[in-house]
C-alpha cells in the first residue's frame, strides 16, 4: 500500500509540475495580448490595468483622430485588394502545380514560398527600390502589390493542400455532359473550391492587416497603415490610444481568422 | 438551388490556349516579376560603380558594427530556437498524449498567430515596463532593452510556429508504439528518450528551421524590446536605408544576409524537405 | 457506331495504349477487360475526348471525332467515383447534361422525371448525392449520363466500389436498362465476371495491346493466347511440345504426354512447336486412385463433364495427390499436385468423397484441351 501511494504521490507531483509549466506557457503566449486589450480601458493617461473602473475615453480619442481612422481605412483597402490579388495568383499557381507535370516542378514551386522565408526588411527595401524603377508609386500601389507578394505563399499552400483532394472526375463528367472548360470551371470547380479560396482570402487578409516590417518602406505620407501608426506612436511615447487602436486591430484580425477557419472546415 | 452557367463568357479559342502550365507561369511570373527580380536588383544596387572598388559596400558591410549585428542575429536566432523548441516540445507532448481538450488548447496556441507581431511585442513591452501591470502591483522585472528581453520576445512571437510541426509529428506516432515500449520494460522517461523523441525528429527539425529563419531575420523584436546594443541585422539594414540613406550599403547587407540564409536553407533542403516543413503552418 | 483505328498513346516514353483497333455495332454492349494499368482507362478517355491520342482515329456514327472536345461528342459517361456534383441535387445533376445540350426548362423537367423513374428513384430528385447509398448514386450517375440520349454510353468501372451482392444486382439491372434503351455501350472493367456475364463482345487488353476480341463464350473457351487463358478463368496448365502421333496431335512435356483434341484449337500450330495447354476446372474430373480400375462405381465424379469415354480416360489420366479442397458454396475446387509436376484444378460436387493427402487420378477429355 505504502509503495503504491508513494508512487501515486510522485506522479501527482510530476503532474502538478507539468500543469504549472503548461499554464505558464499559455500565459506567456496569451497574456501580452490580454494586457494590450485590458489596458486600453484605463482612465489614466498611460496604459495601466483599469482597477478603478473601465473607461472608453481612449476609444473616443481614437474615433476623433482622423489620421488613425485614415490608417484603418488604408489597412482595410490594402488588405482587401492585396488578398484578392494573392488569391488570384496563388490559386492559379496552386491549380497549375497540382495538375501540370513538368521537370523541376518541386524546385520551381519553392519560388512561390520565398516571400515567406526572406526577411521582410529585405523584401521591403528590395520592393521600394524596384518599384521606383518600374514606375509603381509608393503608397497604395506599392502597398497592394507588395502585400500580395507577402501573402501569396499562404494562399498557395492552403489552396494546394485543398486541391489535392479535389476529384478531377467531376470536371471530366462535366465536359462529357457537354460543358466546355470555362463553363465547367464556373459550374463545378469554382463552387467546390470556393470555401478554400475564401479561407485563403481571409488568411491573406490577416497577414496583410498585421504586416509592419516590409510595410514601413512602402507607405507614402498619405497612406500609413495601422501597424505603422502603432509603431510610430510607440517610438514617441506610450499613450492608451495605442492600446485602443491595437484592440481594434486585434478584433479585425481575429474576426478575419475565424472566418478563414469557418470556410476551411 | 445552384446557379448553372450554360454558355461560356470567354471565347473558346482563348480557353483552349490556356493550359495548366500557363497557370503555373501566371503565378510564378507574378512572384518572379515582383519579388525575385527586386531581390536580384539589390545585387546591382549593392555594387559601387563610382570611384573606389566595385565591392566597397561589402568591405564596410563585413566590418565593425555590421559584423556584430550579423553575429548577434545568429546568436539570438540560435538561443531563441533552443528555448522555443524546449517549450514547444513540452506543450505539444502534453497536447498529444495527455489532454482531452486538444481542439481548444491547440486553437489557443494558434490564436497568437492571428494577431500582429507589433501588438504582441507591445504587450510584452507593457508587461515589463515599470508602469505596466507588474509595476502597478510593485513587482518590477527589470529586463527591458536587454538581450534577455529580445530573446523572450522572439520566443513569444515564434513559439506557435514551433508547436504545430512538433504536434503533427507527435500526433502521427501510433500509441501502440509507446505502449509496446512500456510493455517491454522501459520507464516513461526512457520511452520518451528512446522512442518518442526519435520518432518526432522530423517535426523538431522543421520547427527548428522555421523558428531559426524567422528569428534571425526579425526586425520588430529588437526594435520594440531591445536598445541600440541589441540591434540585429534587420535593424541595421533598415537603419542604413531609412536613416543613413546609404542604399548601397543596405543592399550589400541584404545580399550577404540573403546568401547566408539561402545557403542554410539549401543545406537543409538537401537533408529534409522544406516544403513539407512549411506545409505544417 | 463506334470505330477505333490504330489508337496509340504515349506518356512521355511510356507506351500506354499500343495501336488498338476495334468497332462496336449499334446497340451492342462491349466490354474492355484487362488488369489495372493495362491502358483500358486511357483508351476510354481517348474515346471520350478527355485525353488526346498520340496516333489513331476515333469515329462515332461514321464521323471522325478524334479532334473534337469531349463536350462536342454527344457521349454519356459513368465513372467509378460516380462523379456526381456534390453541390447539386439529384435533379440538378441529371438536368445538367440536358441544359448543356440545349433542352429548354420544360423538356428538362419531363426528361429528368422520366429518367428518375427509369432508375427507380422517382422520389429522390431533391436529395443531394451524399444522402444516397452507393448503389443509388451509381444509378443517378447513369441517369445523368443517359438523359440527353447520347450516341454511346461509356462506363468506367461503375460497379467496382460496390459490395458483392449489390454488384450482382446492379449487373442485372444495368443489362436490363441497356437492352431497354438500346444504347450502344462500352464498359471498362478488370472484373471478368462483369465482362463475361453482361457483354455481347469482350475485348481483352493487356500491356496496352488488344489480346482478343470475341464473344464471352469464345473468350472463355477458346482464349487466343496465354494471357487471355490465364487472365480469364482458372486452368490447369501444361507446357510442352506439339507432336503428331498416328495423325492425332499429342503434346509432350518433360514428364508426360497429353492427347489434344482434333478441333481447330490445335490446328494453328506446327509440329515441334512449343505450346501451352489449358484445361478449365469444370472439364477436369478427379477420382480416388483405386476407383479408376473398377470403372467408376464410386460417385466421386466431377460436376460438369459427362462420363468420360474409356479411351479418353486412358489417354489423359494423371496420378497425383490432393493438396487443397476449397468449398466455394455452389461447388468445390480441388487442387491436385500431379506426379508430373503440374498443379491441376478440378471442380467437383459440393462434398467430394476425397480428402487432402489422398492419392487420386485426374482425367479430362482431349476435346476440352485448349492449345495456345
Amino acid at each position: 500500500m505504502s509503495v503504491t501511494s508513494s508512487i501515486r504521490r510522485a506522479s501527482l507531483v510530476r503532474q502538478g509540475t507539468l500543469l504549472c509549466i503548461l499554464v505558464c506557457i499559455y500565459a506567456f503566449l496569451l497574456v501580452p495580448v490580454a494586457i494590450v486589450i485590458l489596458t486600453s480601458f484605463t482612465g489614466q493617461s498611460f496604459p495601466a490595468v483599469p482597477y478603478d473602473g473601465i473607461s472608453f475615453q481612449w476609444y473616443t480619442e481614437l474615433i476623433t483622430d482622423s489620421q488613425l481612422l485614415g490608417a484603418l481605412v488604408t489597412s482595410f483597402v490594402v488588405a482587401t485588394a492585396s488578398s484578392l490579388l494573392a488569391v488570384a495568383f496563388g490559386t492559379a499557381a496552386a491549380v497549375g502545380f497540382v495538375r501540370a507535370e513538368f521537370p523541376y516542378k518541386q524546385q520551381l514551386s519553392t519560388i512561390m514560398l520565398l516571400p515567406m522565408i526572406i526577411s521582410p526588411v529585405i523584401t521591403g527595401i528590395a520592393l521600394i527600390r524596384y518599384f521606383g524603377m518600374v514606375d509603381v508609386s509608393s503608397g497604395y500601389p506599392a502597398l497592394i502589390v507588395g502585400h500580395s507578394i507577402l501573402t501569396v505563399p499562404y494562399v498557395f499552400l492552403l489552396v494546394r493542400s485543398q486541391l489535392v483532394t479535389f476529384d478531377e472526375d467531376l470536371e471530366k463528367a462535366s465536359r462529357v455532359l457537354g460543358a466546355d472548360s470555362t463553363v465547367t470551371f464556373l459550374n463545378v470547380t469554382a463552387p467546390i473550391i470556393s470555401p478554400a479560396l475564401l479561407a485563403a482570402f481571409f488568411v491573406a487578409f490577416v497577414v496583410s492587416f498585421g504586416e509592419f516590417t516590409a510595410t514601413q518602406f512602402l507607405i507614402s505620407p498619405g497612406s500609413s497603415t495601422v501597424p505603422v501608426e502603432i509603431y510610430t506612436m510607440l517610438r514617441t511615447g506610450l499613450t492608451p490610444t495605442i492600446n485602443a487602436l491595437s484592440t481594434v486591430l486585434v478584433v479585425v484580425m481575429v474576426v478575419a481568422a475565424l472566418l478563414s477557419r469557418y470556410f476551411e472546415n | 438551388m445552384s446557379v448553372v452557367v450554360e454558355r461560356s463568357p470567354v471565347p473558346r479559342w482563348l480557353t483552349e490556349r490556356i493550359s495548366n502550365r500557363h497557370l503555373v507561369a501566371i503565378g510564378v511570373g507574378w512572384v518572379t516579376f515582383f519579388f525575385v527580380f527586386p531581390i536580384l536588383f539589390l545585387v546591382v544596387e549593392s555594387l559601387n560603380f563610382g570611384s573606389g572598388g566595385l565591392f566597397d559596400a561589402y568591405r564596410r558591410a563585413t566590418g565593425g558594427v555590421y559584423l556584430n549585428a550579423f553575429a548577434r542575429s545568429f546568436v539570438y536566432g540560435f538561443v531563441t530556437t533552443v528555448v522555443t523548441l524546449a517549450f514547444a516540445y513540452v506543450l505539444a507532448y502534453y497536447l498529444v498524449f495527455a489532454s482531452d481538450r486538444v481542439r481548444l488548447l491547440l486553437t489557443l496556441v494558434v490564436v497568437p498567430l492571428w494577431i500582429a507581431y507589433i501588438i504582441r511585442y507591445f504587450g510584452l513591452l507593457l508587461f515589463f515596463s515599470p508602469t505596466g501591470p507588474l509595476g502597478q502591483v510593485g513587482l518590477e522585472i527589470d529586463i527591458l532593452f536587454t538581450s534577455t528581453a529580445v530573446v523572450v520576445g522572439l520566443a513569444n512571437a515564434y513559439l506557435p510556429f514551433a508547436v504545430l510541426p512538433i504536434y503533427n509529428s507527435l500526433n502521427a506516432i501510433h500509441h501502440e508504439t509507446i505502449d509496446a515500449s512500456r510493455a517491454l520494460g522501459a520507464g516513461q522517461l526512457r520511452t520518451i528518450y528512446e522512442v518518442v523523441v526519435p520518432l518526432s525528429t522530423p517535426g523538431i527539425v522543421a520547427a527548428g528551421v522555421i523558428v531559426f529563419i524567422l528569428a534571425t531575420g526579425s526586425f520588430l523584436g529588437p526594435a520594440v524590446l531591445g536598445g541600440p546594443e541589441q540591434s540585429m541585422i534587420a535593424n541595421e539594414i533598415a537603419r542604413t536605408f531609412l536613416e543613413a540613406y546609404n542604399i548601397q550599403l543596405a543592399s550589400a547587407l541584404a545580399v550577404i544576409y540573403t546568401v547566408l540564409l539561402v545557403a542554410f536553407i539549401a543545406a537543409f533542403n538537401a537533408v529534409f524537405d522544406l516544403q513539407e516543413a512549411l506545409g505544417n503552418l | 457506331m463506334l470505330e477505333v483505328t490504330g489508337l496509340t498513346k504515349y506518356y512521355g516514353e511510356l507506351l500506354a495504349v499500343d495501336d488498338v483497333s476495334f468497332h462496336i455495332d449499334e446497340g451492342d454492349f462491349v466490354t474492355l477487360l484487362g488488369p489495372s494499368g493495362c491502358g483500358k482507362t486511357t483508351l476510354l478517355h481517348m474515346i471520350a475526348g478527355l485525353r488526346e491520342p498520340t496516333e489513331g482515329q476515333v469515329k462515332l456514327r461514321g464521323e471522325d471525332v478524334t479532334d473534337l472536345a469531349p463536350e462536342d461528342r454527344n457521349i454519356g459517361m459513368a465513372f467509378q467515383s460516380t462523379a456526381l456534383f456534390p453541390h447539386m441535387t439529384v435533379r440538378e445533376n441529371i438536368a445538367y447534361g440536358l441544359r448543356m445540350h440545349g433542352y429548354d426548362a420544360e423538356e428538362r423537367d419531363t426528361q429528368v422525371q422520366e429518367f428518375l423513374e427509369l432508375v427507380d428513384l422517382p422520389d429522390h430528385g431533391d436529395h443531394h448525392p451524399d444522402e444516397l447509398s452507393g448503389g443509388q448514386q451509381q444509378r443517378v450517375s447513369l441517369a445523368r449520363a443517359l438523359a440527353y440520349e447520347p450516341d454511346i454510353l461509356l462506363l468506367d468501372e461503375p460497379l467496382t466500389g460496390l459490395d458483392r451482392v449489390l454488384r450482382e444486382e446492379m449487373r442485372e439491372w444495368l443489362m436490363t436498362l441497356q437492352r431497354e434503351l438500346g444504347v450502344t455501350s462500352l464498359y471498362v472493367t478488370h472484373d471478368q465476371e462483369d465482362a463475361l456475364s453482361m457483354s455481347d463482345k469482350v475485348i481483352v487488353l493487356d500491356d496496352g495491346q488488344k489480346q482478343q476480341a470475341a464473344s464471352p463464350e469464345r473468350i472463355y473457351e477458346q482464349p487466343a493466347n496465354e494471357f487471355v487463358a490465364t487472365f480469364v478463368g482458372k486452368s490447369t496448365r501444361f507446357d510442352g511440345t506439339l507432336r503428331s502421333v498416328d495423325d492425332r496431335p499429342i503434346v509432350e512435356t518433360d514428364e508426360t504426354r497429353i492427347v489434344v483434341g482434333t478441333n481447330d484449337r490445335a490446328t494453328n500450330h506446327d509440329d515441334g512447336e512449343a505450346v501451352s495447354l489449358f484445361v478449365r476446372p469444370e472439364d477436369v474430373d478427379v477420382e480416388p486412385a483405386t476407383a479408376t480400375a473398377d470403372g467408376g462405381t464410386t460417385t466421386t465424379a466431377g460436376a460438369a463433364s459427362a462420363a468420360p469415354t474409356a479411351a479418353a480416360t486412358v489417354e489423359n489420366a494423371f496420378p497425383g495427390t490432393v493438396e487443397k479442397i476449397a468449398n466455394l458454396g455452389n461447388r468445390t475446387e480441388v487442387t491436385v499436385a500431379l506426379e508430373s509436376g503440374e498443379t491441376a484444378l478440378a471442380n467437383t460436387a459440393r462434398f467430394p468423397n476425397i480428402a487432402v493427402g489422398d492419392e487420386v487420378t485426374v482425367t479430362f477429355d482431349s476435346e476440352s484441351v485448349v492449345v495456345v
